[in-house]
């Protein structure tokens, strides 16, 4: 059959009652179907829902937990290191390990010179001090070179005895702890005996020289001024 | 058919048109001339029905992609689930007995 005859053919069979109303049945017969289906997804629908909103909660779940951890693992990478240090430290302390013995001569050598506790017979008005006084300063090096100079200018060559390395002999060393020999057994510098002796070189020009470095003079019960 | 809590959704055989086909054939057999009422309410069904299917949530896909998805997002909250244990059941020191 060609196609207008096809078409006509058709177009008859469509006029009869019957044929519509087969037709028209078995339409809504699939139309109900496809309600029913909808009807069906409507309610798969409902439980995707709330299977996305447990997964939005887990998903919440897992970044705090992540975060606790994250923080957890910072607090003992923290913990770890400091630990190790203190293991370093330790070992340092233990290669570089010094005899108790040698730590208490020294220690004792330190508080000989009394610059830790007064000597068990000071009083009040002993011109000892735990720290150089004026005196001890004025003859010491810094107060013969102040001296030195200031006679350079008087009329003596400065340059002479320095450049030779040594001092003149009014300028040498009278008091114990002036000695040449530094080691470690010196006596204290505060000898009460050799205190009362003037300084060589001492004048007062050398006195607002050394006024700086010196102590207070209110604190200080010498007689040098 | 039970009616889903959040809307009302009309059950299948509520949305037959048949009834209402047989009452404009039966007006027209009594030439009555309530044919024209007949036909109204036949329109007013299949524009109602219109309405509520662009309404239908969830009908964007097809049922075997729907169940699909479906699936997938219940393997997605079983494996968190499981994740979430494992983490919080996870011990990794050794806690010595006292």
């Amino acid at each position: 059959m060609t196609a207008p005859e096809l078409c006509s053919h058709r177009v008859a069979s469509y006029l009869k009652p019957q044929v519509i109303l087969e037709l028209l049945v078995q339409r809504d017969g699939e139309f109900q179907e496809l309600m029913r289906i909808a009807h069906e997804q409507g309610k798969v629908h409902q439980e995707m829902q709330l299977l996305e909103k447990e997964a939005e909660k887990r998903d919440t779940d897992i970044q705090q937990l992540q975060k606790q951890l994250k923080e957890a693992e910072h607090i003992l990478a923290t913990a770890v290191y400091q630990a190790k240090e203190k293991l370093k430290s330790i070992e340092k302390a233990r290669k570089g390990s010094v005899s108790s013995e040698e730590v208490i001569k020294y220690a004792h050598r330190i508080s000989a010179s009394n610059a830790v506790c007064a000597p068990l017979n000071w009083v009040p008005g002993d011109p000892r001090r735990p720290y150089p006084t004026d005196l001890e300063m004025r003859s010491g090096r810094l107060g013969q070179m102040s001296n030195l100079s200031t006679n350079g200018v008087n009329g003596h060559l400065p340059g002479d005895a320095l450049a030779a390395g040594r001092l003149p002999e009014v300028l040498t060393p009278q008091y114990p702890w002036q000695s040449g020999d530094m080691s470690l057994n010196m006596l204290p510098p505060n000898h009460s005996n050799d205190f009362m002796l003037e300084p060589p070189g001492h004048n007062k020009e050398n006195e607002d020289d050394v006024e700086v470095m010196s102590t207070d003079s209110s604190s200080s019960s010498s007689d040098s001024d | 058919m039970a009616a889903s809590p959040l809307k009302e959704e009309p059950a299948p055989e509520d949305c037959s048109l048949l009834p209402l086909v047989y009452d404009i054939i039966k007006c027209m057999d009594k030439d009555s001339p309530d044919v024209h009422q007949e036909l109204n309410k036949l329109k007013t069904k299949i524009q109602e029905a219109r309405e509520q299917i662009v309404a239908m949530p969830g009908i964007g896909m097809s049922p075997e992609q729907q169940k699909q998805q479906f699936e997938n997002l219940k393997e997605q909250v079983r494996t968190k689930n499981e994740l979430l244990q494992k983490y919080k059941s996870l011990c990794m020191f050794d806690i010595p007995k006292s």
